[in-house]
């Protein structure tokens, strides 16, 4: 014990004096590793935003089938009677002709001109239907089946807008996924070529080290533990510049009227926290890897 | 000790730095490697150190055919085999006592062993009071006094020097002998690549001559041509 405390201090003493001796280059790869986790960051948290926010859509009203205005009662009763019985559908709500009203009142708050025109008898009565499973094309083979219904008018689905907010997201996620893989790697090829400067300056260390019968494994630890090090340091820097985009981001969508639409990609503290150490955890093995490349070859002679 | 079987040793295809060497040395052996520049010395204690392969042949040292040695048991085999060199090879950032500790700390010996062994060795070769100096404070002869420190201080079975006083005033090179001597008696095999005449005529140990890669001559208190 006594033994690994000794060289624990070794270790420890070693790795500092190594980043003090290269104190820019030190800084250059901690800001990259930073920048590519950070990038990393935020596509885990667009990735848990956009299935936060499209899982809400699709727990809420899936489509609504819309009926004649002048549709008999029977009609309504017997339909409402089928959706409730069907296997794919978990509940169905229907809307009445007075609150479909109420729901145009509230949107036209500020046309009252627009809602003149229009009375409570032309607005379809409506069901919202939940189906079982929240997928587009079970949602879109339901909708079929009543949309040649008697007494049906339209029905009408949220699929495309589901869909194209989630190819935009995945786009988006592609983005930063290569973004962040090209940065990693330019990060991990600094690393190590600081690593590969780290240990030609202390070359005749090296050359004792080899000379006395140290393992390669043991000449390899500082080094090793030296690139680690940046890439926690980075990883960490990451996560901070991540979270605080997080935030700022959030007011933004909080504030702006034009981008309330994006209200419901907020990110939980479960995911958030997760997102965070993921970041840093990419940061330490880039820098590992990229140290540990580097200590390898200059060490195989 | 060490056992050379047929040893040949090519670089790059061409040159023969050692060329079919045959030679035993034993357990407590004092041998001098004698020869011109280029006649193989070097590169026969490099194949010792498992630093250069053997293109052919077989090298055994401690016991370790070095032909068969996994490359991960190499420094371990150096552990048994201390080196000093004719540039001394110091840190010149760590101080006499640190030099001779670094090489105890990096095999991973404990520090009470190095803070009792370092001293004693620092004593052996006469360099206690020097212990806080740095190794541009020191002369040539005490550089070369902190190097064998270093190289003996583990109490290898083994001490390889390369020509050890070839920087060193004959005054000076009379008293490393004198250190290798002694270190000699506790029952160290000492092999000594040199051109120093003098200090091979007044030794009177066992002298290997080389010529291009060649054993030409192998006497028992032999001297130097």
């Amino acid at each position: 014990m006594a033994g690994f405390l000794g060289r624990a201090g070794y270790f420890s003493r070693e790795t500092w004096l190594n980043v003090r001796r290269n104190l820019t280059l030190t800084v250059a790869a901690i800001l990259t590793v930073a920048v590519g986790v950070m990038l990393v960051g935020l596509g885990l948290m667009a990735r848990s935003a956009s299935a936060n926010a499209l899982g809400r859509w699709q727990g809420g009203v899936q489509f609504e089938i819309f009926l004649e205005p002048d549709i008999a009662g029977g009609q309504i009763d017997a339909l409402g009677e089928e959706l409730r019985n069907h296997p794919d559908i978990e509940r169905i709500q229907f809307v009445t002709q007075d609150q479909a009203f109420a729901l145009l009142e509230e949107m036209l708050v500020d046309e009252p001109e627009l809602l003149a025109e229009v009375s409570v008898a032309s607005l379809p009565p409506s069901y919202r239907v939940v189906p079982r499973i929240a997928e587009g094309e079970i949602i879109e083979s339901l909708a079929a089946q009543f949309r040649q219904r008697p007494g049906v008018y339209s029905v009408e689905t949220g699929r495309q807008q589901v869909d194209a907010i989630r190819e935009w997201f995945n786009s988006f996620r592609w983005i930063v996924l290569l973004m962040s893989i090209v940065l990693a790697a330019a990060s991990a090829m600094l690393i190590f070529n600081m690593i590969r400067v780290a240990m030609f300056a202390r070359r005749r260390e090296i050359e004792v080290m080899k000379l006395v019968g140290a393992t390669n494994s043991f000449i390899r630890l500082p080094f090793i533990l030296e690139g680690m090090l940046h890439g926690l340091a980075g990883g960490v820097v990451g996560a901070v510049a991540a979270g605080a985009l997080r935030s700022h981001v959030e007011e933004l969508f909080g504030r702006s009227e034009i981008l309330a639409f994006f209200r419901s990609f907020t990110v939980t503290s479960g995911q958030f926290t997760t997102a965070i150490i993921a970041t840093v955890l990419m940061g330490v093995v880039v820098g590992a890897l990229g140290s540990a490349f580097a200590a390898g070859r200059f060490l195989d002679v | 000790m060490i056992r050379l079987d047929n040893v040949t040793k090519i670089y790059k295809g061409e040159t023969h730095a050692v060329d079919g060497v045959t030679l035993n040395i034993e357990k407590g052996e004092f041998v001098f490697l004698v020869g011109e520049s280029g006649s193989g010395k070097s590169t026969m204690l490099r194949l010792l150190t498992a630093e250069e392969p053997a293109t052919e042949g077989d090298v055994h040292v401690a016991g370790k055919d070095l032909s068969r040695i996994s490359k991960w048991r190499v420094p371990y085999l150096r552990r048994n085999i201390g080196s000093v060199f004719q540039d001394f090879k110091l840190l010149p950032q760590k101080t006499v006592y640190e030099n001779v500790a670094f090489a105890l700390e990096v095999i991973g010996r404990p520090k009470n062993i190095i803070s009792t062994q370092v001293p004693a060795i620092l004593e052996l070769v006469g360099l206690s009071h020097k212990q806080k100096s740095f190794p541009n404070e020191l002369s040539g002869g005490e550089q070369q006094r902190v190097s064998i420190a270093r190289a003996f201080v583990n109490r290898p079975l083994i001490l390889l020097a390369d020509e050890p006083t070839g920087n060193l005033d004959p005054n000076t090179a009379q008293e490393i002998m004198r250190l290798l001597d002694r270190i000699n008696r506790t029952g160290t095999t000492v092999v000594m690549a040199t051109h120093d005449q003098t200090i091979v005529d007044q030794m009177r140990r066992r002298v290997i001559a080389l010529r291009a890669g060649q054993v030409v001559r192998d006497e028992q208190q032999g001297v130097y041509a």
